[in-house]
């Protein structure tokens, strides 16, 4: 992992020192071991990891000699200071480093030939660069029995803990869970959980990145590949809008692991990932996974040649319109842009939507305030989170919302439901459609700042016109304050740049029996918002093709099936919540005969006898950004490694459905959410299975007693749009007023409750 | 040889001075009276600095010195923490004067927060301390019922608390800020410093911690005064010092002597009694275990500060362990070793890994199974430990080891070859 904190070497106030009888400088404040870093010089760490907070000085391996102090200083905690004179490499630095390897190698089990950390293991390097070649120990080493299961995603082998403290203070220190601790002392020091079982949360996974040794494994990983006989390839994440960075490994043709990024991006994840992010890949080869372009008709489901399969989707599209074309929210700017080429040529006046939020009117005002990307949340002095439930939902920005309350900063939040991050500060809980009071409690707080940031969600705010009004003159009041968006989808920004607005005109259409063909792009419309709509709605079309990585929904029925590759697996381009642009490459090629997205559009496009002059998707980015203002300036070359902002506001769309109003409906408020563990990802990952969350409706104590439910196993709500039957957990931490229901998991069916807008609904609850 | 009591003061006085009437019939509390009516804060910290007065917890730092490196300006409280942790081996003079006589412990207590601004101590003791405890308690509430603690206390605008914390037993909690992270409810280990404690210690605030001994004294010295307490003693070893002598002496126990006017000959000969006939002095560590380790060339080493480094070795908690020519040094330092093993909090590698290497190689030798280039091994092992780690616990383990292979060499040899069996326990000794 990371090791050493950036430092900004042209930064002004640069101390100088001397290293090694070099003359060099660094910005005041740098430990010894980053100045070192950045200058090309290697002083050994273990323990030191600047994310996990101060340094702890516990490894002793980056000992260096400072002249005039006595004895050797951990240059993990000195800072450089004018004219500091020091030495790495004298004799007695150099066998600091190689005592302090013999002890941590003394009770080393040394099984690096059956260890999963063999090959990429700091321990093993820095003892080849830096340590004993031959160890004085002659006894007995410790011995534990090996391995157990810290979880059921990571395998923990005492034996190979070196005792560097990093696990446990991300526990403690950066994740908050408090589960991680070191049990006994001196040699006998291990670790364990608090309450001895299993290590769960959010975002447990980051240990095995931190570990140094191979002590903390991956269970999924354990004992798949060796480090020569894999690929790493830097990416970004395909689950959330935070867009973090990664890196996905390849094995035998397929991704096999997903990893923080060893140069983490400071403005995006700082190196962490959520467990969903880093345990999701084996979705890629899922029982469900579309491995061959398929034909169905009446008689029968053909698996084909992809051409043949090509050629059908272009006779469907060729014949008269209108067509129509219904983006997911995990597609790529590249897919996105090729299927509106499509509509302005060959298949000209088809519709093209995205089942995402779109541009919605009310948060016009809010998306036009000054804005700010993740690292900001670590300075800001006031957090206030309107609305959503990022442990949840944008999960990284948890990790984010913590450090800032951490280093002082006080978080307000209001929304309509209770989250992980609600005890952290003051905390509104507001009835569906009265944010605005929530909003005007977390007002006065604005006052006393001088740097707040606020946090809203884009899906409870679209339809909270008063509450989006009064928080965007909050912002414009308030000198210094700041916003960023809690996005609703993967790449609902990038899509909205294209200027794709929401479904609402495409529902419409569909319903009224005029289309010819619709070809959806990783899109699943009878498991979105307005599922019994849409389901009605594509009962009337022609045909559909189905450009799908996964079956089940659309790709079942479907006329033709083009297998698409998923996010792990191509090429293109996402754009995060905070409008940044980055490139997705692919970590692995699909299986199969499937392809990545962008090419079967191409081949579509050749077929419908309109080729691009495009082949790439790096060419198809570029032609989008010379066509779309919100694109402009931006190409993979300027994206790079750590991505690139959009500087243009995307294009309005004719996207007025989503708006403010009443609910519709009878009975209570409906109050949806969502769980990390809980999506489609997190059900096909037989990874995950240990984590995995259902869907369940909840009631405050108060609301199920006055209801007769108190007694319910299950119940059954139903909405002017649908109906769908859960169990029922009451919750006396619940607010009354409300019911609250998961929404995104797979076959739960609540996304039948609602419009296709996500608009406010009530629903009848009743015993089932 | 006299013995001179200031923080055994008990000794002195018929009745029960853990009794709060008793203690004040004795002169207790004239010294914080006295402050609170006639000395501002700054007064009493200059008396401390006056005085001279060392901190009796091992390190002797100055404790008027130390209590100036608190900020003045600081916006968090300030705390006093009294170590009483007492876990160095041999030493169990602070378990005494808790016992016996805890209101000037309380008292010291008292005056260390006024000093410096606090209105909040803690008294931290060792787990194993059970009736101390139980007596520290009932001295805390009789202090509280009396006036001497509390809001206004002695009908003065100075307000002082105090909360008795027990440990768990655990001897890097004695270590101050392995005690403050215990303190603070967490595992202790100590932390990196800087910060020290004056500047961020308890609560990240500013704190004064001082070992019991070290509290206790301060009412003599506001109440005598620094100049009189700088009479007692040498330059740089002011005052009294209690030394608890244990080992193979015929009257081991505590003594509270002045300090530079009694060697160690007349401590051990004349003071405890001597040896038991027939046996005589082979070795000793005088400043608890994690001190060199002294021979007979040094039984003259007069008992300060200073003489003690002289000789070679520290003065430490003065816990005086003695041991006669019937013991065996090679099984001694495997004790030690198994003790720092077991003790190391395991937070720093080469006190974690380096004890427990050197337990098993003395190990070894002690079974027979010796080899010749053992001795440069463990000479290598502790090479590689001390001056290398993160608190002072480690360089403790190496001191006594180190300076008993360097002092007592053909003892190692000669358990190489041969080993050294265990010998039948012997009969408790002393009067
Ligand atoms: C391993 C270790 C154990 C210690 N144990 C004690 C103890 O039990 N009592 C004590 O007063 N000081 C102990 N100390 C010393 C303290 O760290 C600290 O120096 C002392 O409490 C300061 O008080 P003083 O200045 O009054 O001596 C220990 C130090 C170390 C390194
Ligand atoms: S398990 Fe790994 S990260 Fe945790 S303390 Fe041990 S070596 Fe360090
Ligand atoms: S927070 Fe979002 S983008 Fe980041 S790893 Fe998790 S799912 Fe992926
Ligand atoms: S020297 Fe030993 S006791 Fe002190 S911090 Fe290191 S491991 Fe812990
Ligand atoms: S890296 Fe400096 S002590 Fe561990």
């Amino acid at each position: 992992m990371s090791d050493y904190a950036p430092v900004n070497l042209s930064a002004p106030d640069q101390i100088e020192f001397e290293l090694n009888r070099r003359r060099l400088a660094a910005p005041a404040g740098t430990m010894l071991v980053d100045a070192a870093y950045a200058h090309g010089v290697e002083v050994p760490v273990f323990c030191y990891e600047p994310r996990l907070g101060g340094p702890i000085g516990a490894c002793r391996m980056c000992l260096v000699h400072v002249e005039g102090m006595r004895g050797l200083q951990t240059a993990c905690s000195t800072q450089v200071q004018p004219d500091m004179v020091v030495r790495s490499d004298t004799d007695e630095v150099r066998d600091a480093h190689d005592g302090v390897l013999e002890l941590l190698l003394a009770n080393h089990p040394l099984d690096c030939p059956v260890c999963d950390k063999g090959g990429e293991c700091p321990l093993q390097d820095r003892t080849f660069k830096f340590g004993p070649g031959k160890t004085q120990f002659v006894e007995h080493k410790r011995h534990f029995p090996k391995p157990l299961d810290l979880s059921s995603l990571i395998a923990l082998d005492r034996e190979r803990c070196i005792t560097c403290f990093r696990c446990v203070r991300f526990s403690q220190e950066v994740a908050e869970d408090g589960h991680l601790i070191m049990r006994e002392r001196g040699g006998d020091s291990e670790i364990a959980t608090f309450t001895g079982d299993h290590y769960t949360g959010r975002f447990t996974g980051n240990v095995i990145d931190l570990c140094p040794v191979g002590a903390l494994t991956s269970v999924p990983y354990r004992f798949v590949a060796r480090p020569w006989d894999i690929k790493n390839t830097p990416s970004v994440c395909g689950h959330c809008p935070v867009g973090c960075n990664l890196e996905l490994t390849e094995h035998e043709g397929h991704v096999a692991r997903v990893t923080g990024r060893p140069n983490p991006n400071y403005s995006v994840e700082e190196g962490w990932l959520c467990d969903k992010a880093r345990f999701a890949y084996p979705e890629d080869r899922a029982p469900d996974r579309v491995r061959q372009p398929l034909i169905r008709d009446a008689a029968a489901t053909r698996e084909v040649a992809i051409e043949e399969a090509v050629e059908a989707a272009a006779l469907l599209l060729g014949r008269d319109g209108p067509h129509a074309f219904l983006l997911g929210p995990g597609a790529t700017v590249e897919e996105g842009f090729l299927a509106q080429e499509l509509a302005s040529g060959p298949c000209r006046g088809a519709l093209v939507a995205q089942l995402g939020l779109g541009d919605a009117p009310a948060l016009a005002g809010l998306r036009a305030a000054p804005a700010a990307q993740l690292d900001d949340i670590d300075r800001a002095d006031l957090v206030v989170l309107v609305g959503g439930d990022p442990a949840n939902q944008q999960p990284v920005v948890e990790l984010r919302i913590r450090k800032a309350v951490r280093g002082g900063g006080r978080l307000v939040s209001a929304g309509p439901r209770r989250h992980p991050l609600s005890g952290l500060g003051p905390s509104y809980i507001t009835p569906p459609g009265r944010l605005l009071d929530g909003v005007r409690a977390a007002g006065p707080a604005f006052r006393a700042a001088r740097r707040p940031l606020v946090l809203w969600d884009e899906a409870d705010l679209a339809h909270e016109p008063a509450a989006a009004a009064e928080l965007a003159g909050l912002l414009g009041a308030t000198r210094g304050a700041r916003q960023l968006e809690l996005g609703a989808d993967v790449n609902g920004a990038g899509l909205s740049a294209l200027g794709i607005p929401g479904a609402a005109d495409l529902v419409a259409a569909l319903e009224q029996g005029t289309i010819t063909t619709l070809l959806t792009i990783h899109a699943q419309p009878a498991e979105s918002a307005g599922a019994a709509r849409w389901a009605e709605a594509l009962g009337r079309v022609g045909a559909v093709v189905a450009l799908a990585s996964h079956g089940g929904g659309i790709a079942d029925s479907a006329a033709v099936v083009l297998p698409a590759a998923t996010h792990r697996e191509q090429e293109g381009v996402y754009v995060s919540m905070a409008k940044r642009a980055q490139r997705l490459r692919p970590g692995a090629a699909p299986p199969g005969g499937a392809a990545p997205g962008w090419e079967l559009l191409i081949a579509l496009a050749h077929r419908l006898g309109a080729a691009p002059a495009y082949r790439s998707p790096a060419a198809t980015f570029a032609a989008a950004a010379a066509a779309r203002p919100a694109l402009a300036g931006l190409s993979y070359d300027v994206i790079g490694e750590l991505g690139a902002l959009l500087h243009a506001a995307p294009p309005a769309t004719t996207n007025g459905a989503v708006g403010g109003g009443g609910a519709d409906g009878t009975g209570l408020p409906l109050v949806t959410t969502l769980r990390i563990f809980g999506d489609a990802a997190a059900h096909r990952s037989d990874a995950l299975s240990g984590v995995r969350q259902g869907a369940e409706v909840v009631l405050g104590a108060g609301e199920a007693e006055r209801r007769g439910l108190a007694g319910a196993a299950q119940v059954r709500l139903q909405s002017p749009h649908g109906a769908c039957t859960l169990p029922l957990r009451v919750d006396p931490r619940c607010p009354d007023g409300a019911v609250h229901a998961t929404l995104g998991v797979p076959g739960a069916g609540v996304e039948r409750l609602l419009a296709v807008d996500r608009s406010p609904v009530r629903v009848e609850v009743t015993a089932a | 040889m006299p013995q001179r009591h200031i923080v055994y003061l008990h000794r002195e006085h018929p009745g029960d001075m853990a009794q709060l009437p008793e203690y004040v019939k004795a002169g207790g509390y004239n010294g914080l009276m006295k402050a609170l009516a006639d000395m501002e804060p700054d007064d009493v910290l200059y008396q401390l600095h006056r005085s001279g007065v060392r901190g009796r917890g091992g390190a002797g730092f100055p404790m008027g010195r130390k209590a100036s490196f608190l900020p003045k300006d600081s916006p968090r409280p300030a705390y006093v923490v009294c170590n009483a942790d007492e876990s160095e081996p041999g030493t169990f003079k602070d378990r005494e004067i808790m016992e016996f006589n805890p209101f000037q412990l309380l008292e010291g207590i008292v005056l260390a927060g006024y000093a410096i601004g606090s209105n909040h101590g803690y008294i931290y003791i060792r787990g194993e301390y059970e009736h101390q405890a139980r007596v520290l308690d009932r001295a805390i509430a009789q202090a509280y019922e009396g006036g001497y603690l509390g809001s206004g206390l002695l009908r003065s605008r100075f307000d002082f608390d105090i909360t008795l914390y027990r440990g768990a037993g655990a001897y890097i909690c004695g270590e101050e800020t392995g005690l403050l992270d215990s303190l603070e409810g967490k595992r202790g280990q100590p932390r990196l410093k800087p910060p020290f404690p004056a500047v961020a210690g308890l609560y990240a605030s500013p704190t004064l911690i001082n070992n019991v001994e070290t509290l206790t004294t301060v009412p003599v010295i506001v109440a005598k005064g620094a100049d009189w307490y700088a009479t007692l003693g040498t330059e740089k070893s002011t005052g009294t010092k209690v030394f608890s002598v244990s080992g193979h002496v015929m009257k081991p126990g505590n003594y509270e002597i002045v300090m530079g006017d009694t060697s160690l000959r007349e401590l051990l000969y004349d003071i405890c009694g001597g040896f038991r006939p027939g046996h005589d002095f082979k070795a000793c560590w005088i400043g608890g275990s994690s001190v060199p380790v002294l021979t007979a060339e040094h039984v003259d080493t007069r008992l300060d500060y200073e003489s003690c480094e002289t000789a070679g070795t520290y003065l430490g908690s003065a816990g005086c362990i003695v041991m006669d020519d019937s013991g065996c040094i090679v099984r001694s330092s495997l004790r030690l070793a198994h003790f720092y093993r077991h003790e190391s909090c395991g937070k720093c590698t080469p006190c974690r890994e380096g004890t427990m290497w050197m337990e098993k190689v003395l190990q070894r030798i002690v079974d027979g199974e010796g080899r010749m280039e053992d001795l440069e091994l463990l000479e290598s092992i502790m090479g590689r430990i001390s001056g290398r780690v993160l608190c002072a616990l480690a360089d403790g383990a190496v001191a006594p080891i180190e300076s008993a292979l360097r002092l007592f060499r053909d003892d190692f040899v000669h358990a190489v070859e041969h080993g050294s069996p265990a010998r039948e326990p012997m009969a408790p000794m002393g009067a």
